[in-house]
């Protein structure tokens, strides 16, 4: 499980965040003592970083740079409310992974979080289903040496659908997760593909593997 | 400053003078000396009386005309009395100091009116600042509500427009102008209108906005969505679409965002810019005429250019040009 640590003081927000990540399938740690912020991350050593930019001694930018000093590559998000672009400027160039304003969208939190586990992962080419080979980069599906092809929009909903594997997944969050792929497609579109995901699964052999639920979403077996 | 303005000024000097010189006459004439030394004495005060009064006005005329080319030439003119030097005649001395003393006090008082905004902007800024906690405690602890997180995302809007307005209507420019990518900020106004977008049944579309900007990310990113915004508040019943388009050109880039909304009445047109100016749109919602004055002011300020064409009923289109050239924007 991926251990997450939260600098935050601002407690109900703290604790907010702590639920939304646990109930999500992260370990959650939350840093109470700022006096010795870099120490105590250290000690804890998390795979993940939510950092604020005001809390209280050493500022949220100044214990990223301290941190990439002492060549300490935890991966960090910095998670604040300043609009203003040179702490987003500051905050990248100290090295944080990414940037972003409060408040800001839950499921897309959790999006931009999964995202940078799975660059960590680097190692990650191909998904399997079982006995398929999925090539979400080149946007193939090998069956058996045979190659189906899926569009960009079948690809993002077979792979989102495959690492949520036996969970049912919100069409909602589905739709969030496209839309985060700068792929801005409406309701009925979403339909579309999905019931031609549905007619390429059957090509390959796989019957009813999607199975919807109404009011709740999608759910691949 | 002409000689005959002058002279025309020095008028009682010159009836004083000529009186004078008509008693000098006459005294002279009493004493019986011989006409040539009258003529003498005579024609010897006026070229000195003469050349007293052109002295005079050729010290007061290097003083004066420089004083009035400079107030002409200078765009800020409370800068005058820095660029004069102390004149060496007691008038022109006078007005000097009276001019830095009054110089000095509107400089104080403009200072201090600074320093009450400036203080006023940074009281916002960190309200700001604060409220997002609890908005964005709120928005996790309501993420399964739909409904509760469309006003939250209202609050969160308005409380943005603050912002900007307080950045726009300061002297200081506190934007970054920076190579972003276009596709990001778009994404972002994207996610940002997401549920509504959806919700209303808009289709959105964009095409060919994998470019660089040079830009301010968080500023822009106000900006297109204020116009995404306005184009969902005023969009037609059935079958609407926002599109955004990219264009790039040598030097500049181009940000098309076109819609098949309402349109704009063409009476509306030339003040759309205007600060709180609610068109015939605007009227009877909650238009605030605070949006499209934003956009405007902050275009200015990045060194952007922001145009609207409109055809009532048919739709609206937005141009936004960003110069690829740093230069201007610095």
């Amino acid at each position: 499980m991926n251990k997450i640590l939260i600098v935050e003081d601002d407690i109900t927000l703290r604790s907010e965040l702590s639920n939304l990540l646990s109930n999500s399938g992260y370990e959650v740690l939350i840093l109470t003592d700022f006096k010795n912020s870099k120490e105590e991350i250290v000690k804890i050593n998390p795979d993940l970083i939510l950092l604020d930019i005001n809390i209280p001694y050493l500022n949220g930018e100044a214990l990223l740079k301290s941190l990439r000093d002492d060549n300490k590559n935890i991966p960090v998000i910095m998670l604040t409310s300043s609009n203003k672009t040179i702490d987003e400027v500051l905050s990248i160039s100290y090295g944080a992974d990414d940037y972003i304003t409060k408040p800001y969208n839950p499921t897309i939190l959790l999006l931009r979080i999964n995202n940078i586990f799975k660059r960590m992962k680097k190692s990650f080419d191909y998904l399997e289903y079982d006995s398929l080979k999925i090539y979400p980069n080149k946007g193939i599906v090998v069956k058996d040496k045979e190659e189906f092809y899926l569009t960009k929009n079948e690809m993002l909903i077979f792979t989102y659908l495959l690492n949520n594997k036996g969970n049912i997944v919100n069409r909602d969050d589905l739709m969030s997760y496209l839309w985060n792929s700068d792929l801005y497609i409406n309701d009925n579109a979403l339909t579309v593909n999905i019931s031609r995901l549905r007619a390429k699964l059957y090509e390959m052999g796989y019957n009813d593997v999607i199975i919807t639920r109404k009011g709740e979403g999608y759910l691949l077996k | 400053m002409k000689l005959s303005t002058y002279l025309a000024d020095k008028f009682y000097a010159l009836v004083i003078f000529i009186i004078y010189i008509i008693i000098l006459i006459l005294f002279l004439i009493a004493l019986k000396l011989p006409s040539s030394i009258i003529i003498f004495i005579i024609i010897f005060t006026i070229v000195i009386f003469f050349i007293i009064l052109l002295f005079d006005y050729f010290r007061k005329r290097k003083f004066y005309l420089e004083l009035l080319t400079k107030l002409n030439s200078l765009d800020k003119k409370y800068l005058l009395i820095e660029m004069l030097l102390e004149p060496n005649f007691l008038e022109g001395k006078i007005l000097y100091n009276v001019l830095d003393e009054v110089n000095k006090n509107e400089h104080d008082l403009i200072s201090n009116l600074k320093n009450k905004q400036e203080d006023f902007k940074e009281y916002i800024e960190l309200w700001i600042h604060e409220v997002k906690l609890p908005l964005a405690s709120l928005t996790l602890m309501n993420r399964k509500d739909k409904k509760t997180l469309r006003e939250l995302k209202r609050i969160e809007d308005d409380v943005e427009q603050i912002l900007y307005y307080v950045r726009c209507e300061n002297a200081n420019n506190d934007y970054l102008i920076k190579e972003w990518d276009l596709d990001t900020i778009i994404k972002n106004v994207a996610l940002r209108n997401k549920d509504d977008l959806l919700a209303l049944g808009i289709d959105f579309k964009v095409d060919n906005c994998n470019l660089k900007v040079l830009t301010d990310s968080k500023w822009l990113e106000f900006i297109i969505n204020q116009i995404v915004s306005n184009s969902i508040k005023y969009k037609k019943d059935k079958n609407s679409f926002i599109k955004i388009e990219g264009v790039n050109y040598k030097n500049k880039v181009t940000i098309i965002i076109t819609d098949n909304g309402k349109g704009i009445k063409k009476s509306d047109m030339p003040k759309l810019f205007t600060k709180t100016f609610t068109g015939f749109n605007g009227r009877g919602s909650k238009a605030t005429g605070l949006g499209l004055y934003l956009c405007k002011c902050l275009c200015q300020k990045l060194g952007h250019n922001i145009e609207i064409e409109s055809k009532e009923g048919k739709g609206t289109k937005v141009i936004i040009t960003i110069s690829n050239q740093s230069i201007y924007n610095l």
